[in-house]
């Protein structure tokens, strides 16, 4: 009975230690092939499985994968050999989650020494292993950072120093650690660290400030710098965490690209100066061209005149043949130093650009060729033409120049047709000017715009040979294209492109 | 010089071949009985302002016209034109610029400094003798100076 008794009570300690047991701990008990035979209440929760889905399941169901097989291996052996296994280990539960228990395995052994029972005790530690796994993460970081990681108290005293930090600054953690910030400041600069570390204290931050600081070997370097505070687990701020970064480089470049500009501008100002001076040359040029070409020319054809009009009933025919040629060439020469210096002035001429009624400005320029239109059966066609952004005056030039060619080249058509309009292509207003007059070879549409090219005889068709280099300057002044295209007899078409101004 | 011989225009001009071509239209245009010629801006300046070789001519005694180019040895046409026009006793003679140049900056200058007309003398002979003979008839014949003094 007492024997009972004594069995009774210590059934029941029993009970009670488990029960203390099952309140702290992950209590699991498996065979000795590891087929589980008993689980608690706490390896359900944290494993997400029920009892039911655990009992006579074998124990590897919540392994992860994790360990590596000789550490698995080592475990058993241990228990195996009937001794105590303890180690820390990462499970996976039913929901794929992972955590960590800190685990003692006790074998249970029968009469002959052999494993009957496994006994696991484990306790949750995965809240500490991942603090631990973060903490590893963000000590990898500050150990291969490139910047500079530094920690500091609020006396300026450094307390910790990476890598990065011994790269940039040349010295080593245990020469950094414990001395002041000082040390790397150049002396003018001391009051920098007075003022970072003050705002430190306010709990402000300090971000990519820019200065310089002094190496071990003495070098100066540029770095930037931002400084946060770090408060320990009562917010009290207990010192700041410094990020630098070597930007000797970045300034190296930056003081490169404004020695580069420097000098462009120099280069430019002086090209300037050079392209003025040659300008004011050309001006002396044509001014001289203008003044003193012409008066020999008046002289050559006046005398002609005046033999003509005195002698010449004196004159065989040939002789007054040949002074009327005198004198029509000494006119043409006139008009191509007019027409040069006319071409010549356009490259001098300042382009003021504004809103301009293209409508208005071909029809002034009708109205100045009606000399020419005198006498002519000619059809004109003229669309409905869009403002545009011009100088006027220039803009009147090329009207004229293009639709004089035009009149010009339909002499010999009857109708004459010359047609004005303007075509919208790729969001470009085209101006086009088209005849059905005496037309060109496209082969030599490269030498309409140049300078006293022409492709007809001047006596097919008079002219210069400036009229369409003229216009050319104009529309690239403008910064537009100016092209043509024609067939021989059958007319021509001249387009440019002018930026467009809304409807008229 | 006869100090009572009254000249109708003062022709300023040194080139030759220009000096007989203006004369010779004056003259077909009938323009041409007193003509006074200049062949530089300092003999224009003596004959308009009585002074050196021309410092017996009388202030009073006015040419109704002078014709002016403006490249001149010595003083150059546009400084002529600005004493003439600065001077209270000359500013009211008409001053025509017949000259080579037809640079803008040189036209502007002209009526800035008050020029009467600005004239291109043609390379086109029968236009250089009609520019001539209409600037002549015009301010000798049909423009109405005001009175001198």
């Amino acid at each position: 009975m007492r024997a009972d008794q004594q069995l009774k009570a210590s059934l029941k300690e029993i009970d009670d230690l488990k029960a203390a047991l099952d309140e702290h701990a992950i209590v699991a008990i498996t065979d000795p092939q590891g087929k589980i035979t008993y689980v608690n209440d706490k390896f359900c929760a944290i494993s997400k499985y029920s009892r039911d889905e655990l009992l006579g399941q074998d124990h590897r169901i919540i392994n992860s994968g994790f360990h590596p097989k000789e550490f698995i291996r080592d475990l058993w052996t241990t228990i195996a050999h009937g001794k105590v296994w303890k180690g820390e280990i990462k499970n996976r539960a039913k929901d794929g989650s992972f955590y960590w228990v800190d685990t003692t395995i006790v074998p249970f052994l029968n009469e002959d020494g052999k494993p009957r029972q496994y006994v696991a005790i484990r306790a949750d530690i995965t809240a500490r292993k991942l603090a631990e796994e973060e903490r590893a993460r963000l000590a990898a970081i500050v150990k291969f950072s490139d910047d500079a990681i530094i920690s500091k108290n609020l006396d300026g005293i450094i307390t910790s120093w990476n890598p990065g930090a011994e790269k940039l600054f040349g010295y080593t953690g245990r020469e950094a650690v414990g001395k002041s910030m000082l040390m790397f400041i150049p002396p003018e600069r001391t009051h920098e660290e007075t003022d970072i570390l003050a705002r430190i204290a306010r709990g402000e931050s300090v971000e990519h400030f820019e200065t310089v600081r002094i190496r071990k070997d003495g070098r100066r370097i540029d770095i930037s710098v931002t400084i946060s505070p770090i408060k320990d687990n009562h917010g009290k701020i207990i010192g700041a965490s410094k990020i630098a970064r070597d930007i000797s480089e970045r300034k190296r470049a930056e003081a490169e690209i404004r020695q580069l500009n420097t000098k462009l501008e120099e280069r430019v100002a002086s090209r300037t100066a050079e392209l003025e001076a040659a300008n004011k040359e050309l001006e002396a040029f044509s001014y001289s061209v203008s003044h003193d070409l012409r008066a020999p020319l008046r002289a050559v054809n006046g005398f002609a005149g005046i033999v003509l009009e005195d002698f010449g009933g004196q004159l065989p025919e040939a002789g007054r043949h040949y002074l009327e040629r005198i004198r029509s060439r000494g006119q043409r020469m006139g008009e191509l130093i007019d027409d040069l210096l006319a071409f010549s002035r356009l490259g001098r001429q300042s382009v003021i650009r504004q809103r301009t009624n293209t409508a208005r400005i071909v029809q002034e320029a009708l109205d100045e060729l009606k000399p020419q239109r005198e006498g002519r059966q000619i059809e004109l066609r003229i669309e409905e033409l869009p403002l545009c952004r011009a100088d006027p005056g220039l803009l009147k030039q090329v009207w004229v120049n293009l639709l004089s060619n035009a009149i010009k080249y339909t002499r010999d058509r009857n109708p004459a047709m010359v047609e004005v309009g303007c075509a919208h292509k790729n969001g470009e207003a085209v101006f086009f000017v088209r005849d059905n007059g005496a037309g060109f070879d496209m082969q030599y549409a490269d030498k309409l715009f140049g300078v006293f090219q022409r492709l007809h005889r001047a006596e097919e068709f008079e002219g210069t040979g400036v009229g369409l280099a003229i216009v050319q300057r104009i529309i690239h002044q403008h910064g537009g294209r100016v092209w043509a295209e024609g067939h021989v007899n059958q007319g021509a078409a001249f387009y440019f492109t002018i930026e467009e101004r809304g409807k008229p | 010089m006869n100090d009572t011989y009254e000249v109708e225009i003062l022709l300023v001009e040194d080139n030759q071949d220009d000096l007989d071509m203006t004369l010779r239209a004056l003259h077909k245009a009938n323009l041409a009985n007193r003509i006074q010629v200049a062949n530089d801006g300092a003999e224009a300046l003596d004959f308009i302002f009585c002074q050196g070789t021309h410092a017996g001519r009388r202030m009073e005694n006015r040419p109704r016209l002078i014709l002016l180019d403006i490249k001149l040895p010595k003083i150059d046409g546009m400084e002529v034109l600005k004493r003439i026009k600065n001077d209270p006793r000359t500013k009211t003679i008409p001053v025509v610029m017949l000259t080579s140049s037809r640079e803008q900056r040189d036209v502007l200058e002209s009526y800035n400094l008050g020029v009467n007309s600005y004239i291109v003398k043609p390379v086109e002979f029968d236009s250089f003798m009609a520019a001539v003979r209409e600037l002549g008839m015009y301010w000798l014949l049909l423009n109405q100076p005001p009175k001198p003094g």
